[in-house]
C-alpha cells in the first residue's frame, strides 16, 4: 500500500494542487477580513460563532468548485495518459480508486486545518471575547470535512469517467449554486436530497438580524445528528457504488 | 512448463456478439509469438484478457503454468510487461519520472531505469517532459516501462502503430532481439503480416474472434510454397495418365496443379504426360505468398 501511496505523490508533482488550495484559501481569508472589518467590536466579541457560520457558508460556494478542480487534477492524468491499462497490471484497480480518494482527503484535511488556523488567527487578531466551545470545533470539522469528502467522492468518480474534464468541473460549479440555494431551502426532505446542501443542513449556528439596531447576533443551534448519520449512510453507499462503477469500467 | 501462456476456450461476449470466441492460445517460452489479424479481429481484447484488464466471459487463462485468477493476477503479472494499443504516460512528468512511477510500483531497483532507457535509446531525452515527446519516443518509453523488472513475458499490442518507417524498423529490431538478449518471451500483435513475418517465430492468426491458425512461422511458410501448374487442352487424358501413375495433383479447370518439386521431376512429369497423349500448352511455376495464405485462411480479401 505504501508503494501505491508514494506513486500517487509522484504523479501529482507539478500539478499545482497546492496553488489551487492556496488560491481558494486566499479568497476565504479576504472574505473573512472584509466581513470582520465591517463588524462592530460587540459583534466581534462573538467572533467564534460568527466564523463557524461564515466559513461553512463560504465553503458552500467555494468548496464544490475547488474540489472539482482538485479531483480533476488527481484523476485526469490517468484518463488523458491512458495510464489505467498500465497501472492496473501493477496494482489493484480498487486500490487505485482508494488512493485517489485518500489523496484528495489528505488535501481536504490540510484545507480544513488551514481554515481552523484562520479562525484562531482572527481570534488572536481581533480578540474574540466570548470563548469557543470545544464541541463546536468538532461540529465544524464534522460538518465541513464530511460534506466536502462526499463531494470529493462524487467528483473523483466523474473525473475518472469523463475524458473531457469540463463535465466534472461543470458539476462542481452546479454544486456551488445548489449548495448556496440550499441555505434558503425550507427544512425538509429536499434539503437532505442535495449533497451540497448538507453544509447548511449541518450548520450549528444561527444568526438573528435585529431590524431596529441593524445588527446580527449569533446563537447555538443543535447539531443535526440524524442528518449527519444520513450523510454517513449516503457516503458509504456512494463509496460502494462509485468504486463498483470504477471496477466495472473496462479499460 | 510447456507453454508460458495457455488459454482454453477463452471468450468475451458483448451483448449478443462474441468479440473473442473459444480461443486456445499456446505460447512457447522463449519465442516471439506474432498475433496476427485484421482490425477488429479480437487481438486487443484477447491481450487485455490475458492482462486481466477485461474480464473473460468464458474460458481459462494459464500463465507461467498457473491458472490466472483475480486473486493472483497482480502477483503473476509481476513477471510480465505490457504495452497495449497506445503508450501510457504522464505528460506533465519527464520520461525518467514516468519510469520512476513504474519502478516504484513494480518494486524493482532504481538502477534498472538507466538500463531500460539505454535499451530503448532514450537516455538523452529522459529529462524532457513526455508531452513534448514524438509518438515514436512515447512508444519507446512505453516499451521501457514494460521492460522494467526484467519480465519473463512481454505483451505488446500493435507496438509500431503510428511510427514512421525508421521507428517501425527500430522497434522491430528491438523486439526481435529481446528473447536472445534477455531470455524473454514476447507476444506481439499486429494487423500487418509483413511485420509479423519479420519479427515472429510462432504465429497465431485470429479473425472475427476465432483463432484460425496457430503454429510456427516456418510451417506457415511451408504452406506458402509455390506450385507447378500445367495447362492442357485435353485434361481428361492428363487425368487418366496421372490416375494410372497414382500421382498427387489438383485439377483447376484445364490446369493441373502439383506441389513444388525439383526441375528434373518437372521434366519427367511433362515427358510422362506428353507420351500419354496430353496436349500441354503451358507449364508455369506459381509462388504463393504468405499473404495469399493469410487471405485464404481468413477466407476473404481484406484491407490489411
Amino acid at each position: 500500500m505504501y508503494r501505491e501511496w508514494k506513486t500517487e505523490w509522484m504523479k501529482v508533482r507539478y500539478r499545482g494542487i497546492g496553488l489551487i488550495l492556496l488560491a481558494f484559501l486566499a479568497v476565504v481569508v479576504l472574505w473573512c477580513t472584509w466581513a470582520q472589518h465591517s463588524f462592530s467590536k460587540e459583534q466581534l466579541s462573538d467572533g467564534y460563532r460568527m466564523m463557524f457560520l461564515q466559513i461553512p457558508l463560504m465553503d458552500t460556494i467555494l468548496m464544490p468548485t475547488m474540489i472539482a478542480m482538485l479531483a480533476s487534477r488527481l484523476c485526469d492524468a490517468e484518463v488523458k495518459g491512458n495510464t489505467l491499462k498500465l497501472l492496473c497490471t501493477m496494482e489493484r484497480k480498487g486500490r487505485l480508486f482508494d488512493m485517489k480518494l485518500l489523496m484528495g482527503a489528505g488535501y481536504l484535511a490540510v484545507f480544513v486545518a488551514a481554515e481552523i488556523g484562520l479562525i484562531f488567527f482572527q481570534s488572536a487578531l481581533h480578540g474574540f471575547a466570548r470563548p469557543m466551545e470545544g464541541i463546536q470545533l468538532l461540529y465544524f470539522i464534522l460538518q465541513v470535512y464530511t460534506v466536502s469528502f462526499g463531494i470529493l467522492l462524487l467528483q473523483v468518480v466523474l473525473s475518472f469517467f469523463y475524458e473531457n474534464q469540463i463535465f466534472p468541473l461543470a458539476a462542481g460549479i452546479f454544486g456551488s449554486f445548489a449548495g448556496l440555494f440550499s441555505w434558503f431551502f425550507p427544512d425538509g426532505i429536499l434539503k437532505k436530497c442535495v449533497l451540497w446542501g448538507y453544509y447548511s443542513e449541518l450548520c450549528f449556528i444561527i444568526n438573528n438580524w435585529d431590524r431596529q439596531t441593524r445588527e446580527v447576533s449569533y446563537d447555538n443551534a443543535p447539531f443535526d445528528l440524524a442528518a449527519f448519520c444520513l450523510l454517513l449512510v449516503l457516503l458509504a453507499a456512494g463509496y460502494v457504488l462509485g468504486k463498483r462503477l470504477f471496477l466495472r469500467k473496462e479499460i | 512448463m510447456k507453454y508460458i501462456i495457455e488459454t482454453s476456450a477463452l471468450g468475451k461476449q458483448y451483448g449478443d456478439q462474441y468479440s473473442v470466441k473459444n480461443v486456445n492460445l499456446k505460447v512457447r517460452p522463449g519465442c516471439v509469438y506474432g498475433f496476427l489479424g485484421p482490425n477488429g479481429a479480437g487481438k486487443s481484447t484477447t491481450m487485455k484478457m490475458l492482462l486481466g484488464l477485461v474480464k473473460p466471459s468464458q474460458g481459462e487463462i494459464r500463465m507461467f503454468g498457473k491458472e490466472m485468477r483475480e486473486s493472483n493476477r497482480i502477483e503473476m503479472l509481476r513477471f510480465t510487461g505490457s504495452l497495449i494499443e497506445f503508450p501510457s504516460y504522464y505528460g506533465h512528468l519527464s520520461g525518467r519520472e514516468n519510469l520512476e512511477i513504474v519502478q516504484t510500483l513494480k518494486n524493482v531497483p532504481r538502477e534498472e531505469i538507466d538500463e531500460v532507457l539505454s535499451i530503448v535509446r532514450l537516455e538523452g531525452q529522459q529529462k524532457k517532459k513526455v508531452r513534448e515527446y514524438s509518438l515514436g519516443m512515447k512508444q519507446r518509453l512505453g516499451l521501457a516501462a514494460a521492460l522494467l523488472g526484467r519480465p519473463k513475458l512481454l505483451l505488446l499490442d500493435e507496438p509500431t502503430n503510428g511510427l514512421d518507417p525508421a521507428g517501425i524498423q527500430e522497434m522491430r529490431e528491438l523486439i526481435s532481439d529481446l528473447p536472445g538478449h534477455y531470455g524473454m518471451t514476447v507476444m506481439v500483435s499486429s494487423h500487418l503480416l509483413s511485420e509479423i513475418d519479420q519479427m515472429a517465430t510462432d504465429v497465431g492468426i485470429i479473425d472475427k474472434g476465432k483463432l484460425i491458425y496457430q503454429g510456427s512461422l516456418k510451417k506457415l511458410h511451408d504452406k506458402a510454397k509455390g506450385n507447378i501448374r500445367i495447362q492442357v487442352l485435353n485434361p481428361e487424358t492428363a487425368v487418366r495418365i496421372l490416375e494410372e501413375q497414382k500421382g498427387s495433383y489438383d485439377l483447376e479447370e484445364k490446369e493441373l496443379v502439383f506441389e513444388e518439386r525439383e526441375e528434373a521431376e518437372v521434366a519427367a512429369l511433362v515427358t510422362l504426360l506428353v507420351r500419354g497423349g496430353a496436349k500441354i500448352i503451358r507449364v508455369t511455376e506459381q509462388q504463393k505468398s504468405l499473404e495469399d495464405i493469410f487471405l485464404k485462411l481468413i477466407g476473404k480479401q481484406v484491407s490489411l
